[in-house]
């Protein structure tokens, strides 16, 4: 063989080195997104006993769906339960930051908004919370897609994300799709 | 092999070593300070709270204020789920033989129903779904003359005897009948259920083996005119004690027409 | 060979039709999932199905390869008898014990709780049983993997250990660290949630736990291709392995950095924090570096077979080599699926695109493509190369073979190239019926359908390949080749190396210290946070 085995080990570290090269440029683009566009894994470990969900305040069915608290901030409390999600269709802003908050009684669900970068596991014991902007108006799908029975296949809820001229909160601060 | 350590290995080591603890250094700096604290700064949150929630110890993100609620909680049915009710539930009573002989005039003994048009067997139910309708009885979370007087002098325990004594009989077999075979429509809802409207199948908390809501009932060799009723009742939201509209928002997908098949297909069906 | 010819047909003919089994299975999942009207489809079928395959290729195929193929490098490469081949017996009776009882778990519908199990979802304590035991099996093989190791080294002191040794051990060491965390998880939350001991359990610990051992098992299936690749494929191609140093850097690699991970897996979840998984996911762009670091040295390797048959220029060699051998075709194959699998886990690591693709089909997509791609194809290629030593017959058709390799590489493109667009477009995972009616899924049907026939596509290739095994059996020449012809040599075969890579004592002291540091705390904090746990819910028997 015409190359010698110091030659061989070069050559395979300078390749090391291009690959670790390679990682880090990902690894900085992650921080960039991080630092610029504050994206963040949908992290929040904020307990809630999944037993007893239905008796809290905030997660009672009547505060379920869009509010807008009195500093203007804008939150959207969703419950993914065995097997449907309520309120199975919520109104939300475009262009404006927005929050939602989920919870589960009974076991893991998880969702997606199609089109979206919204996706988090629902975790019974956690409230999961995403923040995000919508930049697109119109009828989003919003299924469940994580395994959390025989009934999954069903559960589906929509996501309609309205001109923020068009999304106007009714005396409690609260904003439901029956009222288009 | 010899004790001393090999000195081709020493360089190992110390890369290795250095390696190892330099990504740990860089994901340190970058992920539990910097991020955080860049990150809350946009959101006007001082450097000590960003770096706690970003490792977890305080909820919220470090990117973004935390909301926060003060809504009263208005609970369609006061049952507080444990460990040490489920425990209970599944433990037989002596307790509860004593109470049945008064439920006996509508539930029958064992649980075998007197009427089924109007009383559900009780024999083989789910203790937990006994249980919570009683408790709503109780509470007021679901009304009926009869029931919500009967529960009102119960007491916790009492409530949890009578629901293991029925739980534990066997469920009565089914006498024959002559009703028409509800069809592929109806079959297809029970195993199926249907995407298009959102309805999960009925067996995906209603089935043996389904792993649902704890309180779903078993629906087999009930009553046609009660699950009827019933289903009539969560549709037009009269009946408002199954949580977080579980049952509602089925019912209010079904047709009249399905609603009498499927109360007819689960009255013919012992075992699904 | 002594006892490693038994044992390696015993444990693969138990993968394989694990496998093909599984294959059935898939086939009818994607029916059932596209527009085209589906038999014997209810809720529960189509889960419990779903179930069967994870646990059939994720479980029996993979365990009862890596084990079969384990002995085999055991005997051939070391030259040796296995020690305690009776042990090696127990162990497999204890496998196809365990895998019959999570077979009947689930075919009488009570485990539909799929092969990554959903807490607080519990299927009958026999499917977990069933699984321990395959579990224990492989515990048993590990043993034995280390105790033939430290024979040869001590039979042979100074020398170098074998690289296809030295790296199905370092496949043993990473199994007994991986399997920790499932075995934590249903030792004390699953089992005794499923004996009816516990009636809640904590689903965020379980989680955790489970992700520990979750992408480290995709090693474990995945170093017996790579063993392959470094020792088999040079050889093979008629060269030489470029450098076994590097080969051994890379298994240690894939030990260091397959194990403090497994939170990737859990990105989107809320139980963990944002620092914790920022971390995990450096140590996730670690471990790509050993990939392809292979691919480089692969790629020279052959190189130098391909200059060696009188390829000229840039890219001559490649033209040169002899890809009607199915050992270089499927390396061939492999890699590039290995491309198209490896961008896709590029992506996944990142958390800001992996938001837009988790639990969509680009996730089922990148895995069937890297495993069932990737590392199966290998699988195949394996048993081609070996069954000629242990039937003691020549291949009766190298053409039937490479022709099964063409299906299962074009019927994956085919099936999981139109699912990575699915998912991009939102299709979400673990659906038994779409509903069609609706005009942004029924957009996705007819891509539903081609995926659909590259699943038949590989059906027909997994048949095949059964088939050219059995074909073996009526073959009627004899095999000239031993075993050990198999092995590649490298360019500079090492008279020495260090004791850093001849053994695992450091690298499993660096293991320790990655664990402690990457999933110390995140597992940690469940028993401080105090997390509240969920109700049971029970899929095995009546409410």
């Amino acid at each position: 063989m015409a190359i010698a085995e110091e030659g061989i080990v070069r050559s395979e570290l300078r390749w090391a080195a291009i690959s670790i090269g390679v990682v880090s440029v990902i690894m900085l683009a992650i921080i960039y997104a991080g630092l610029v566009h504050h994206i963040n894994p949908p992290s929040n470990i904020e307990t809630i006993d999944p037993k007893t969900l239905h008796l809290t305040g905030e997660f009672t069915e009547p505060n379920l769906g869009t509010r807008v608290a009195a500093d203007g901030q804008i939150t959207s409390r969703i419950v993914a339960t065995q097997f449907t999600f309520v309120p199975r269709c919520i109104v939300l802003p475009a262009n404006r930051p927005v929050t939602l908050r989920f919870a589960t009684p009974d076991v893991i669900h998880g969702i997606l908004v199609t089109g979206t970068n919204v996706n988090t596991m629902i975790v019974p014991g956690y409230v999961s919370q995403v923040h995000t902007v919508f930049t697109r108006t119109g009828d989003l799908l919003m299924p469940c897609h994580e395994y959390c029975g025989l009934g999954h296949s069903e559960m589906s809820a929509t996501v309609r994300v309205v001109p923020p001229g068009d999304f106007k909160p009714d005396s409690q601060g609260g904003v439901s799709c029956d009222a288009r | 092999m010899s004790d001393e350590p090999d000195p081709r290995d020493r360089p190992w080591r110390l890369w290795a070593s250095v390696a190892i603890l330099s990504v740990f250094a860089f994901s340190v700096l970058f992920g539990f300070v910097l991020l955080p604290v860049i990150q809350g700064r946009g959101a006007g949150l001082d450097a000590w709270t960003s770096i706690c929630r970003a490792l977890g110890i305080a909820p919220g993100s470090p990117a973004a204020p935390q909301p926060t609620s003060d809504a009263k909680a208005q609970p369609t049915t006061r049952v507080a789920w444990s460990a040490g009710l489920m425990e209970a539930l599944a433990r037989p009573s002596a307790a509860g033989a004593t109470l049945a002989s008064g439920c006996a005039a509508c539930h029958g003994r064992d649980g075998r129903s007197v009427d089924t048009k109007l009383y559900p067997d009780l024999a083989g139910q789910s203790a937990a779904a006994i249980y919570k309708q009683l408790y709503d009885f109780k509470q007021g979370s679901r009304a009926n003359p009869v029931m919500s007087a009967m529960a009102q002098p119960l007491t916790e325990e009492q409530m949890v005897a009578l629901s293991a004594h029925f739980a534990s009989f066997p469920v009565r077999a089914i006498a024959p009948v002559d009703l028409a075979a509800p069809g592929e429509a109806i079959e297809r809802l029970v195993a199926r259920g249907d995407p298009a409207r959102g309805i999960p199948a009925c067996n995906a908390c209603h089935g043996d083996q389904s792993g649902g809501p704890v309180e779903a009932p078993r629906l087999t060799h009930q009553g046609t005119q009660y699950l009827a009723a019933q289903l009539r009742a969560f549709k037009s939201a009269e009946r408002h004690n199954d949580i977080y509209s579980r049952m509602r928002s089925v019912a209010a997908a079904l047709s009249d027409g399905e609603i009498d098949g499927l109360a007819a297909f689960y009255s013919i069906t012992l075992a699904y | 060979m002594t006892h490693a010819r038994n044992l390696t047909f015993a444990h693969l003919w138990v993968a394989f039709i694990a496998f093909t089994i599984a294959l059935v299975l898939g086939v009818w999942q994607m029916w059932a999932r596209s527009p085209l009207p589906a038999p014997f489809l209810t809720a529960s079928t189509y889960f419990s199905s779903v179930t069967a395959h994870g646990t059939a290729t994720a479980y029996v195929l993979t365990t009862f390869m890596v084990m079969g193929f384990g002995y085999y490098v055991a005997e051939t490469a070391l030259a040796r008898p296995l020690p305690a081949p009776r042990w090696a017996w127990i162990a497999f009776a204890l496998g196809v014990a365990g895998t019959l009882m999570a077979v009947v778990t689930i075919l009488t519908g009570r485990a539909a709780v799929l092969f990554t199990f959903y807490p607080p979802l519990i299927a009958s304590v026999f499917y977990y049983l069933g699984l321990v035991l395959v579990v224990a099996a492989s515990w048993i093989w590990c043993v034995l993997m280390l105790i033939a190791m430290g024979q040869w080294k001590r039979a042979n002191p100074g020398r170098p250990v074998p690289l296809a040794m030295f790296a199905t051990v370092a496949n043993a060491v990473m199994w007994l660290w991986t399997t920790v965390g499932v075995a934590a998880e249903l030792l004390f939350q699953v089992i005794p949630a499923a004996l009816g001991l516990k009636a809640e359990m904590d689903v965020g610990l379980s989680r955790t736990l489970f992700s520990w051992t979750l992408y480290a098992i995709v090693y474990f299936w995945l170093i017996p291709s790579y063993i392959a690749f470094y020792t088999m494929v040079p050889q093979a191609a008629g060269g030489r392995l470029y450098s076994d140093t590097m080969g051994r850097l890379t298994f240690v690699l894939f030990l260091l950095y397959s194990l403090p991970v497994g939170l990737h897996h859990l990105l989107m979840d809320p139980q963990q924090s944002n620092a914790f998984k920022f971390l995990q996911v450096a140590l996730t762009a670690l471990v790509s570096v050993p990939t392809l670091l292979t691919v480089f040295t692969i790629g020279a390797s052959l190189e130098i077979a391909g200059r060696l048959r009188g390829g000229r220029g840039l890219f001559g060699w490649i033209a040169a080599l002899p890809w009607e051998r199915p050992m270089v075709l499927a390396t061939g194959l492999a890699f590039l699926m290995l491309g198209l699998g490896g961008f896709g886990g590029l992506i996944n690591m990142s958390y800001g695109m992996n938001a837009m693709v988790h639990n969509t089909s680009w996730v089922t997509a990148h895995f069937h493509l890297i495993f069932g791609g990737t590392v199966v194809i290998m699988y195949f290629a394996i048993a081609y190369a070996i069954w000629p030593t242990l039937t003691g017959r020549a291949a009766p058709s190298l053409a039937l073979q490479r022709l099964q390799l063409w299906l299962w590489f074009i019927g994956m493109l085919v099936m999981t190239l139109p699912w990575h667009t699915l998912g991009l477009l939102g299709q979400w995972r673990r659906v038994a019926t779409f509903n069609y009616a609706d005009p942004i899924i029924a957009a996705w049907g007819p891509w539903v359908i081609v995926s659909l026939i590259g699943g038949v596509i590989l059906l027909a290739s997994g048949l095949l390949f059964v088939y050219n095994l059995l074909e073996f059996n009526v073959a009627r020449e004899p095999n000239a080749e031993a075993p050990g012809a198999l092995y590649a040599t490298a360019v500079h075969p090492p008279a020495r190396v260090p004791a850093t890579l001849n053994g695992f004592r450091l690298w499993n002291a660096l293991v320790l210290v990655l664990m402690v540091l990457a999933y110390g705390y995140p597992l940690a904090q469940f028993f401080i946070i105090k997390s509240p746990e969920a109700l049971v819910h029970r899929v095995d028997e009546r409410r």
